[in-house]
């Protein structure tokens, strides 16, 4: 696969703090890519240099082999879309001026709309379902429909690659449920580059294509989540004891922590569920120390990676 | 009502919703009441490769206010000792010659004009100051600039400086003030919050100064300063007005810029980076500009300020836009001060009051009333 984004020696650190040092990274093209790491470890720090954002001590960041900081914004925002960790949402801006906001770059003071921003802006806001919002000021919705409407807005700014700084962070399961899947379909319904930090690893496991886990402003671990995520890993970015096993629903490797300080749950003996009466009728899942879980085949239509 | 610009022939206005396709087929975004499709409610004006997006309520809007704005200049020369009918007063400024032309053409339109022009000085200045602050109670006197015009002319007028100088010595120092807070707030890329620091923090050691040298200065001079600390129109005319007048039209295709420029000034830094803007040279340049604007005007009618406080703010409400439309925001600071300036030259006839005084009786209780209206919505 070949390499869309990639850092050479990089260094970037804030106010005499070294955050990254000497990052070596490629991240490959039209696959989903997911950074996580524990806090601090660096992992929004190289989203942002990646999206130029920051910029470094020393080294470089290249697109498609040429350094980001020798072309001009404008043109990178042609091929890069960003979308930061909490945009401020500009106040009484409607759904469709905010999207339409993606095509700036294609943009110019005498010629500030064109039929092709018209099918961009369209195409983006079908795309992240928010067609229907269109008229609708941004601060009166959900935190769930507003974050479809960034992605939305760098959506219409028709780029090759797509950088998310934690896009599920404030939301609620099921609207993180939401964007995740998004971005999921633009990877694989429309071979967008995808990268985007995330804190759960679980989320991470089942999303992502290729994993980047990182430590101490380092990467630890490159790879597909199936090959790479295990028990011994977690143990070593996060500090934390855990078993790895098989998603009941999609076969990605669950990170489950092991017991800690917190007080045991009454076993549930099967079939006489009291207190849980949501428990999924799944075969207790046989637990893994590490091992990646092999031959636990996905449901059609779950996003798996595709080889 | 008035038609708002002379509209060209050739130019085509057209609904986007027709020219946008959908690029895939079925019943797709086109239902959103017939209008605005991608554009968002905006109507487009193309003349050949010119493509601009507006409001036909801004469009309403700015017609409106011309016509009101002209309604009022016309008021403004007819009242007054002598009366001078508004039939008159046309017939006076189209040429025909009648008994009021010296009234009227030499003693009332300058300045009219001159209020007129100041006033959309201001509503511009207040535009580009609030926007880049992200404040709606930013203006030139919030980030000292009207300080600084404030401190040379108090300076020039006590000590006994020629009358010609003082008007450029308020241009400098305005924008010497400005200079410094920039200095100040360039650290982080005058981020809003450090741009309004700076401006209070130089406005309150600059209106210090001026108090010492008020203090220190003969009385007689010190009233005249504190008249031109105010603002006044009287005794002011065409010279002040062709100063304004320069400045605006040598700024007008920076603001021509700035009025696109300005869409952008409500995203955060990295959101605009993102999508390709340069938000620090940006700032920079919309911040000069207003403040440009800012110190042109005071140094000409003196601290009149409170226009550049309403004007956008207002304009913003009645165009119902996500920031203050810089057109409708110069029309309404034009109006504001020529019924400013009028009501300060009749209310108490014959004792003249600065229209200074005037705008925030005027614009004081506007503003609180289009604020109560507006509730329910976070500022």
């Amino acid at each position: 696969m070949t390499a869309l984004l990639s850092t050479r020696d990089l260094v970037v650190g804030y106010e005499g703090r070294t955050v990254l040092d000497g990052l070596e990274l490629d991240l490959p093209a039209d696959a989903f890519t997911v950074i996580v790491g524990p806090n601090a470890c660096g992992k929004s720090t190289l989203l942002r240099t990646m999206a130029r954002l920051l910029t470094p001590r020393r080294g470089a960041v290249l697109l498609d082999g040429t350094q980001i900081r020798d072309l001009p914004t404008r043109d990178v925002a042609r091929r890069l879309g960003v979308l930061p960790q909490s945009p401020l949402v500009p106040e009484g801006i409607t759904v469709a001026d905010l999207v339409g906001r993606g095509r700036q770059p294609y943009q110019r003071w005498w010629r500030q709309w064109s039929t092709e921003d018209g099918r961009a802006v369209d195409e983006a806001m079908r795309l992240a379902d928010v067609t229907a919002l269109a008229d609708r000021p941004v601060d009166t919705l959900s935190g769930g429909q507003r974050q479809r409407v960034w992605i939305a807005m760098t959506l219409a700014q028709d780029t090759d690659a797509l950088l998310l700084d934690e896009p599920t962070t404030f939301l609620d399961l099921a609207h993180q449920v939401e964007v995740l899947d998004l971005l999921h379909r633009l990877r694989a319904e429309r071979g967008r580059t995808v990268v985007a930090v995330l804190h759960d690893l679980n989320q991470a496991a089942r999303y992502a294509d290729h994993l980047v886990a990182m430590r101490d402003g380092a990467v630890v671990a490159v790879g597909p989540p199936r090959e790479i995520l295990t028990a011994d890993l977690v143990r070593d970015v996060f500090g934390l004891d855990c078993v790895v096993v098989p998603c009941p629903v999609t076969g990605a490797p669950l990170v489950v922590p092991a017991r800690t300080q917190t007080p045991a749950v009454p076993p549930v003996p099967a079939g006489t569920s009291a207190a849980s009466t949501r428990t999924p009728a799944v075969p207790a899942a046989r637990t893994q120390t590490s091992a990646a879980p092999a031959g636990t085949s996905a449901p059609a239509g779950a996003p798996v990676g595709d080889a | 009502m008035t038609t708002p610009t002379p509209t060209p022939r050739d130019l085509a206005l057209s609904a986007p919703a027709k020219q946008t396709k959908p690029s895939s087929s079925g019943p797709q975004p086109q239902d959103r009441r017939g209008r605005g499709g991608a554009l968002a409610g905006k109507a487009l004006l193309r003349v050949g490769p010119v493509a601009v997006p507006f409001r036909w309520r801004a469009v309403v809007v700015a017609g409106v206010l011309l016509g009101l704005l002209l309604g009022a200049v016309v008021v403004s020369l007819s009242l007054g000792t002598p009366y001078v009918a508004p039939g008159d007063v046309l017939r006076s400024l189209s040429g025909a010659g009648t008994p009021y032309d010296l009234v009227v053409r030499d003693l009332r339109l300058p300045r009219a004009v001159l209020a007129a022009l100041a006033g959309a000085a201001f509503g511009v200045a207040g535009t580009l100051i609030q926007s880049v602050a992200r404040n709606p109670l930013a203006s030139p006197d919030v980030i000292g600039v009207t300080q600084g015009a404030g401190l040379a002319a108090t300076i020039a007028l006590t000590s006994g400086a020629a009358a010609v100088l003082v008007a450029p010595a308020a241009l400098l120092g305005g924008l010497a003030a400005a200079v410094l807070v920039f200095a100040l707030g360039a650290r982080h890329g005058l981020a809003a919050q450090r741009f309004v620091l700076a401006g209070v923090a130089v406005a309150f050691a600059f209106r210090a100064l001026i108090e010492v040298v008020m203090l220190t200065a003969e009385p007689i001079d010190g009233l005249r300063a504190q008249l031109w600390l105010i603002g006044t129109l009287a005794g002011k005319g065409w010279t002040e007005a062709a100063w304004i007048a320069g400045t605006l039209a040598v700024l007008l295709p920076v603001l021509l810029w700035a009025g696109w420029a300005l869409r952008g000034s409500a995203l955060d830094d990295d959101t605009a980076r993102g999508i390709g803007l340069r938000p620090v040279a940006r700032r920079i340049g919309l911040a000069g500009t207003g403040v440009l604007a800012a110190a042109a005007v005071t140094a000409q009618v003196g601290a009149v300020d409170f226009v550049a406080l309403v004007a956008p703010q207002v304009a913003r409400r009645l165009v119902r836009a996500e920031r203050p439309p810089m057109l409708c925001a110069a029309l309404l600071g034009a109006l504001l001060l020529v019924l400013a300036d009028l009501a300060g030259r009749r209310l108490f006839a014959p004792t003249q009051l600065p229209a200074g005084v005037l705008t925030a009786a005027i614009g004081g209780p506007y503003l609180i009333f289009v604020l109560l209206r507006t509730r329910g919505r976070r500022s």
